[in-house]
């Protein structure tokens, strides 16, 4: 299969092996509005393109073809689509007498797409169809950790890549999840390393972390993973386990860079999650609320409570609001006012709305 | 007041390092106040041109990569031109009409160009182009629609999570259902079939952030059968602005057919929604603008996806007039100026955002963008104008306009589809029609000049061309505004 771009080769016009074939140009009209400017090799193999897919022909020179308009436009969904097809076509149906838990042998014709898609998803990085193809494959290689593998690469080009790290995280549901146990297609090989691979996941997001404590990508990660993708633990005493490393983990990273609202943001998800209410870390979030103290201690190193660095920008408005969050009283309505007021003055508005709805709620109870 | 930097807590990384470099570039497109330029300018003739030059002479060869997306050019074109208050002239809709009508697919639907496969993202561009240069009657498209087949084409998308794939060996995701949700409403093909389970599979999209994710994982195998429940539904990806906007925008469409669900009801955290949307919006050194995830940049076609999406909250509750909101009282009893209190109830701040769109996200040569220092395109020009409309406006769900529109219902009205619940149609079709414009209710940066169209919070066009697009086809007559109608519309 080729793989050089599209203008090094001859156009399909002029290819013998095509000569049987009469391309259909595109309808336009007599005077197109707002057309685009199409180079003549984009306008060379789409016309071959919509013949092949009026006359419904799935050949190996399909493939070609359609390689060719996905290097031209990866979001050309109707290539994509019928590349799949085609594909599907010319693949030999599994061996009739073949496991169903078993691993299956890689065809030479799936081998060589999967090598193509490894080279087009980091070319074409940002284009839904190159991740979308990558999963219809899934199911017919069922090699999950040959992905894994490779999607760490792809983030490293592009770490916040929406993409990716969707992609990611459907594999590990659809390979490692729940689900995927109770799928008779799916190899006892797979079944057998998940436990290995979601403990792996939670390095994984460490490591991105470590890069960018600020990648909202990995912690929404971290959250799929702990939470998300299984459930939550069944045995309490696993349960409690999690919060308190969870607890540990966010505090320790929020310590480190406390104007992090994805860290901040990932703590109310944990505290929701386990139906903790906000004021059982308001310690913590008070370290952080106020601007630094002439008696700040930093000596005492107290694990559930870890303090803001010297170089730490105090009041961190997260955790303002946090407390606000946790309190609800009059006392959450002055830190309200002060991020209204001072701290975060573009959010004017909605503090206020928060000091109104309070206070409806509030005045109920007092009388 | 001074413009304080985001923190960086003395550790930098690269989120913080774009962070700074975008700040700085934002900083220098602020005018000092004392500057003449302190009034910003909708450079409203540089973005017609602009919109124009890609109208009449046609898009650049590096538009190839949108080949697969030509009705979408089109309604960004000719969207931009609605809110810019612009109509096309006979002959040019003439030439729009023949263009849009040769994607409609054979077996229903509308592809990406002709000859291409059905998809339901072309399928609301097209069917929104069609609302702005069609009309009924022979040639003018509307009834060209062949909707029976485009109903067949939604059904053979539908997953058993009540997703929808948005084509045929395509994905899931929301942008899809909200394309689809969109037609099917205004198109009277929504039945209680199409959209069963739909709402269960937006609720799940929802995550701990309280934005919503592209989808989530089904709660059963990929091959196989149903998992007894409880199994988890993930999210797949993080809160997300574009796809927030679709799930929020589609949880308002499905409310006509919630009550039919079965129980439990999916519910979403509105609250944590609520926070979420608030927390996207740029501080002072961002101008204001709107961010599309936790900890990203600013940019401005989020001025639509996030900022457009506190209209949709007021429907539910959230935000906007209240409780009682002053269509509630006759406008001629006097009571309605003093008892209300005069606070402006909006969420997010509207001039800030207003003036990040004026003072980063004009191109000087015509065009709206994401940030400086990059290109116009299409897509940045409508939604940025679109959310600069948003942000101009107050448009609300009026529960007086609903009532009119119900009972100005023609039971004769006539149905393409089979009716299971008529009720159901009905309401659709009169929650559709009750936005309405808040008069005295527009704050515009820069004054009057500045104006743009109101855009109808679901459908991001025209209020009118909506009602008289959705009314062709359930057959009902748009009942005249009670109150004087908003602003004239001359792209009408
Ligand atoms: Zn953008």
């Amino acid at each position: 299969m080729p793989s050089k771009a599209a203008a090094d080769t001859p156009l399909f016009a002029e290819r013998e092996e095509w000569a049987d074939v009469q391309p259909l140009e595109q309808y336009e009209g007599v005077n197109p509005i707002a057309p685009i400017f199409y180079s003549p090799e984009y306008k060379d193999a789409t016309g071959y393109f919509r013949a092949i897919v009026q006359a419904g022909e799935k050949s190996a020179r399909v493939l070609e073809l359609t390689e060719n308009i996905i290097r031209q436009n990866p979001a050309h969904y109707s290539a994509w689509c019928y590349r799949y097809e085609t594909l599907l076509a010319l693949l030999p149906p599994p061996a009739e007498d073949a496991d169903a838990g078993a691993q299956p042998d890689i065809p030479p014709l799936l081998a060589a797409e999967l090598a193509l898609m490894d080279e087009l998803a980091v070319t074409f990085l940002k284009t839904y169809q190159v991740w979308h193809h990558r999963r219809l494959l899934v199911p017919l290689a069922r090699q999950p950790r040959r992905e894994l593998a490779f999607i760490q690469r792809g983030l490293a080009v592009d770490a916040k890549n929406y993409h990716t790290w969707s992609y990611r995280q459907w594999l590990l549901a659809a390979c490692y999840g729940r689900g995927a146990a109770a799928d008779p297609a799916m190899p006892d090989a797979v079944l057998d390393e998940a436990a290995g691979v979601w403990a792996g996941e939670l390095d994984f997001v460490d490591a991105a972390l470590a890069q960018d404590v600020r990648n909202n990508s990995a912690w929404h990660h971290r959250f799929f993973v702990v939470y998300g993708a299984r459930g939550q633990a069944d045995s309490e005493a696993e349960r409690a386990r999690i919060f308190r490393r969870e607890l540990i983990y966010t505090k320790q990273n929020i310590a480190i860079a406390p104007s992090n609202p994805s860290a901040w943001n990932y703590l109310r998800g944990v505290l929701r999650e386990t139906n903790t209410p906000f004021a059982a870390v308001q310690d913590f979030a008070r370290l952080y609320a106020y601007p630094h103290s002439a008696d700040e201690t930093r000596d005492v190193v107290d694990l559930d409570n870890p303090a803001p660095g010297a170089d730490a920008e105090l009041p961190c408005v997260q955790a303002m609001e946090f407390l606000a969050d946790a309190w609800e009283t009059e006392a959450g309505a002055e830190m309200w006012k002060s991020l209204a007021n001072e701290h975060d003055t573009i959010r004017r508005q909605y503090w206020e709305h928060r000091i109104r709805d309070a206070h409806q709620t509030i005045k109920p109870a007092v009388e | 007041m001074s413009i304080k930097a985001t923190s960086t807590d003395g550790f930098p990384t690269s989120t913080s390092r774009s962070q700074a470099e975008t700040e700085s570039v934002l900083l220098e497109h602020l005018p000092d106040p004392a500057s003449s330029a302190a009034t910003p300018v909708l450079q409203k003739n540089a973005h017609m041109q602009f919109l124009i030059r890609n109208l009449v002479q046609g898009f650049p060869t590096r538009y190839i990569s949108q080949d697969a997306s030509q009705p979408w050019l089109l309604f960004w074109t000719l969207q931009a031109f609605s809110v810019l208050q612009v109509a096309l002239d006979p002959g040019n809709k003439q030439r729009c009409l023949e263009k849009i009508m040769a994607w409609q697919h054979p077996d229903g639907g509308f592809g990406g160009g002709p000859g291409q496969a059905a998809h339901l993202l072309p399928t609301y561009a097209a069917i929104c182009a069609l609302a702005i240069v069609g009309r009924p009657g022979p040639g003018g498209g509307w009834d060209e629609v062949d909707r029976k087949k485009m109903y067949a084409f939604f059904l053979s998308l539908k997953q058993k999570d009540g997703s929808f794939l948005v084509a045929h060996h395509s994905e899931v995701d929301v942008r899809g259902i909200y394309c689809l949700l969109t037609v099917a409403t205004m198109l009277d093909i929504l039945t209680p079939e199409l959209v069963d389970g739909t709402a269960a599979f937006i609720a799940s999209c929802q995550t701990y952030e309280g934005g919503f994710a592209s989808a989530s994982h089904p709660p059963f195998p990929v091959s196989g059968s149903v998992l007894p429940p409880p199994a988890p539904r993930p999210p797949l990806g993080e809160a997300h602005g574009g796809y927030t906007f679709c799930a929020l925008a589609s949880w308002v469409l499905l409310r006509p057919y919630m009550e039919q669900t079965a129980e439990p009801k999916p519910e979403i955290d509105l609250k944590n929604l609520m926070r979420w949307l608030v927390h996207m919006q740029g501080t002072e050194i961002e101008l204001g603008g709107f961010k599309g995830r936790t900890n990203k940049l600013v940019d401005g076609c989020y001025a639509w996806w996030c900022g457009g999406a506190f209209a949709l909250l007021e429907a539910l509750g959230l935000g906007g007039i209240q409780n009682a909101d002053s269509d509630e009282v006759p406008v001629d009893s006097g009571v309605a100026a003093g008892v209300w209190d005069d606070v402006d109830e909006s969420l997010f701040n509207r001039n800030a955002l207003q003036e990040y769109i004026l003072y980063a996200g004009q191109h000087p040569a015509g065009g709206l963008r994401d940030k400086p220092p990059k290109n116009a395109d299409a897509y940045h020009t409508l939604y940025c104008l679109s959310g600069l409309s948003s942000a101009q406006h107050h448009i609300y769900p009026s529960r007086v306009r609903k009532s009119q529109v119900l009972e100005a219902w023609e039971p004769s009205g006539w149905s393409l589809l089979y009716v299971p619940n008529e009720n159901a149609r009905k309401v659709a079709f009169a929650e559709l029609l009750s936005w309405t414009e808040e008069e005295g209710g527009s704050h515009i940066v820069g004054g009057k000049a500045n104006r743009l169209n109101a855009t109808h919070p679901l459908t991001n066009l025209t209020i009118t061309h909506t009602e008289a697009l959705t009314a062709h086809y359930y057959a009902q007559k748009v009942p005249e505004r009670i109150r004087t109608a908003p602003k004239a519309d001359p792209a009408a």
